[in-house]
């Protein structure tokens, strides 16, 4: 009986546990949606509402579709957004990087621009990722104030090369693939 | 007074749009999104954060052949358990040499997954989204799935190559007297 006891206590503990975790990991991912996420998307709605009902949409897609209709206009945008002076100020929240894919989005929705350059846009529009945030990253890794003096220019500089690289790397990607 | 009802009516188009946008995103992608977060938050918790300390550790040795477990390893192992921002701090178990390096690999690393993990950076899902959702429009869910494994299977590359590169760009301007003298101050 003692041992019965002990086996339903173990059980109990455990499935306490379980659902105990489930239950925060429900939590935190509504707190996500609520906090981060549904605001973006009603600020994402706005501006695609915006630029669908208005005339503005066919103006900012004859700019953007020629640029990101092909590999050689990706890359020249990866050297736009990656360049070492540029980065840090465009990096923040990845806020620019969300607007301009939201942007190529619809154009991808209207089949404007070809599925096989959506891998390579995802990389041309992102290659300031982190880029405001080195001193606090590395600072989060306990870096010595030498290692952000050396490392601040290395990561911006790095950028600009693997920024490009990393789009040709998905182009080749889609080559294989489509 | 006709004219006043056409801007009325083009006026409040102008939010309708926004308003069925907005619909899509919220019954198209949140369920699944709060779906997904949920069952890899709990798995993240059972598992345990702290486990990956060792791994950290092993990252931190030199040599060729330690490179992919500190700039691949590594760094995908971190954003997945302790997501962004805190997988940053799995740089204090690297030389100091090393950390722009894991740091410039992690943080390229924290959009390549959100099509299949979104847990690792919800608040920029749309870093993935803004692209994703047009091409689910125009191009069906299925070529969405391939896109999500193909970014995150670039993204492994990328990532390899930044921290590599990085690395390099660290070294040639590393002065190890100066290193000590800074930290000895």
């Amino acid at each position: 009986m003692k041992r019965f006891s002990k086996i339903l206590e173990r059980v109990g503990r455990g499935a306490g546990r379980v659902v105990g975790t489930l239950y925060q990991a429900g939590r935190d991912s509504i707190d996500q949606v609520l906090k981060n996420i549904l605001p973006f998307m009603a600020f994402i709605a706005f501006i695609i509402g915006i630029i669908n009902a208005t005339r503005v949409g066919t103006a900012i897609a004859n700019a953007l579709v020629p640029l990101a209709s092909n590999v050689i206009g990706l890359i020249i945008m990866s050297l736009i957004i990656g360049f070492p002076l540029l980065s840090p100020l465009l990096g923040p929240g990845a806020v620019i990087a969300q607007i301009i894919g939201s942007l190529l989005g619809t154009q991808f929705a209207n089949k404007a621009l070809p599925l096989a350059m959506a891998l390579p846009a995802l990389w041309a529009i992102n290659p300031q990722v982190g880029c405001d945030f080195i001193p606090v990253g590395l600072a989060l890794g306990e870096a010595e104030p030498y290692t952000v003096e050396v490392g601040v220019p290395a990561v911006l500089t790095s950028r600009f090369f693997t920024g490009p690289l990393a789009v040709i790397i998905a182009w080749l990607f889609t080559l294989v693939v489509y | 007074m006709n004219i006043l009802v056409n801007f009325a009516v083009w006026f409040i188009g102008l939010f309708q749009a926004g308003a069925a946008t907005f619909t899509g995103l919220v019954t198209g992608i949140i369920p699944l999104v709060i779906v997904l977060m949920t069952a890899f938050n709990a798995l993240v918790a059972l598992i345990g954060p702290e486990r990956i300390d060792k791994l950290a550790q092993a990252a931190g040795r030199p040599g060729f052949w330690y490179t992919p477990i500190r700039f691949l390893i590594l760094p995908v192992v971190s954003v997945f358990i302790l997501t962004n921002p805190m997988a940053y701090t799995m740089g204090r178990f690297l030389p100091e040499k090393n950390k722009p390096g894991f740091y410039d690999a992690a943080v390229s690393f924290v959009h390549p997954p959100l099509g299949i993990f979104p847990h690792v950076n919800p608040g920029e899902l749309f870093v993935w989204l803004g692209i994703a959702a047009g091409v689910t429009t125009g191009y069906g869910a299925a070529a969405t799935a391939q896109l999500a494994i193909l970014y995150l299977i670039t993204g492994l590359i990328v990532i390899y190559i930044r921290g590599m590169w990085t690395q390099f760009l660290t070294n040639r301007t590393w002065n190890d007297e100066a290193a000590a003298a800074a930290s000895a101050e």
